[in-house]
């Protein structure tokens, strides 16, 4: 029988801590199952622009859809690859340079099947969730609006 | 009957605006809302952006029934 899925939480308030990713980790050792999991971290560069050096990115979202994007993207990964389960974390409002705003965390029997459904999932994000990023450029309060490529 | 109207990201900027209510008595097809709305905003023309009618991107035929809820979309900057 198929499992249900429901589902979760991804938005989060400013940067993903480290410690929030340790603990999740933890969280995981009493599912003995497990044999793998993929992390995949997203972190905001300091890219050079004219006018100055990023210094953060300010993410918005269309969130009632990006929601229903993230669901589609939950169930097609379980149905896709063979997973145990999957945590997906995105940043809202500002990340500054150099601190996490994605979190990808999948767990799997067998490794392949959890970097396979990592890099799945990254590549649907970014073509398909409704977030806006707005980077910050130099000290003058510059910005541009950012791009998926 | 009205539309619930939203502007993401730079098109927010671009029509002064996060969102606004449309009375629109007909039916439009997303390719007519697609020419009202950049008749309305001008400088929207020079903008790539999506058009999501009840939270589903929609291509130029599909028709809107009343009362929907329209979000213009730049480029996803997520990840």
């Amino acid at each position: 029988m198929e499992k249900e899925h429901k589902p979760r939480k991804v938005f989060v308030e400013g940067p993903i801590s480290p410690d929030f990713i340790a603990k999740s980790i933890a969280s995981h050792q009493s599912k003995t199952n497990i044999g793998a999991h993929a992390i995949f971290l997203g972190q905001i560069r300091a890219d050079e622009k004219e006018g100055g050096v990023v210094s953060g990115i300010e993410y918005t979202a269309y969130e009632e859809m990006a929601n229903d994007v993230f669901y589609e993207i939950r169930e097609a990964a379980f149905s896709k690859f063979e997973l145990t389960c999957l945590h997906i974390y995105h940043s809202l409002g500002l990340v500054p340079t150099g601190e996490i705003s994605l979190f990808i965390f999948v767990s799997s029997p067998h490794r392949r099947a959890a970097f396979e459904a990592s890099e799945f999932i990254v590549e649907e994000i970014k073509n398909n969730a409704p977030i806006f990023g707005k980077e910050l450029v130099g000290e003058g309060g510059d910005f541009q609006w950012k791009e998926n490529r | 009957m009205g539309l619930h109207v939203q502007y993401y990201g730079m098109l927010a900027e671009v029509t002064g605006q996060a969102e606004e209510n449309w009375l629109e008595s007909g039916r439009l097809t997303v390719g007519e809302f697609r020419k009202l709305v950049t008749d309305k905003y001008p400088e929207l023309l020079g903008k790539k952006f999506k058009i999501a009618v009840n939270r589903r991107i929609s291509e130029d035929l599909a028709p809107i029934d009343p009362q929907s809820e329209i979000a213009l979309l730049p480029p996803f900057a997520g990840g």
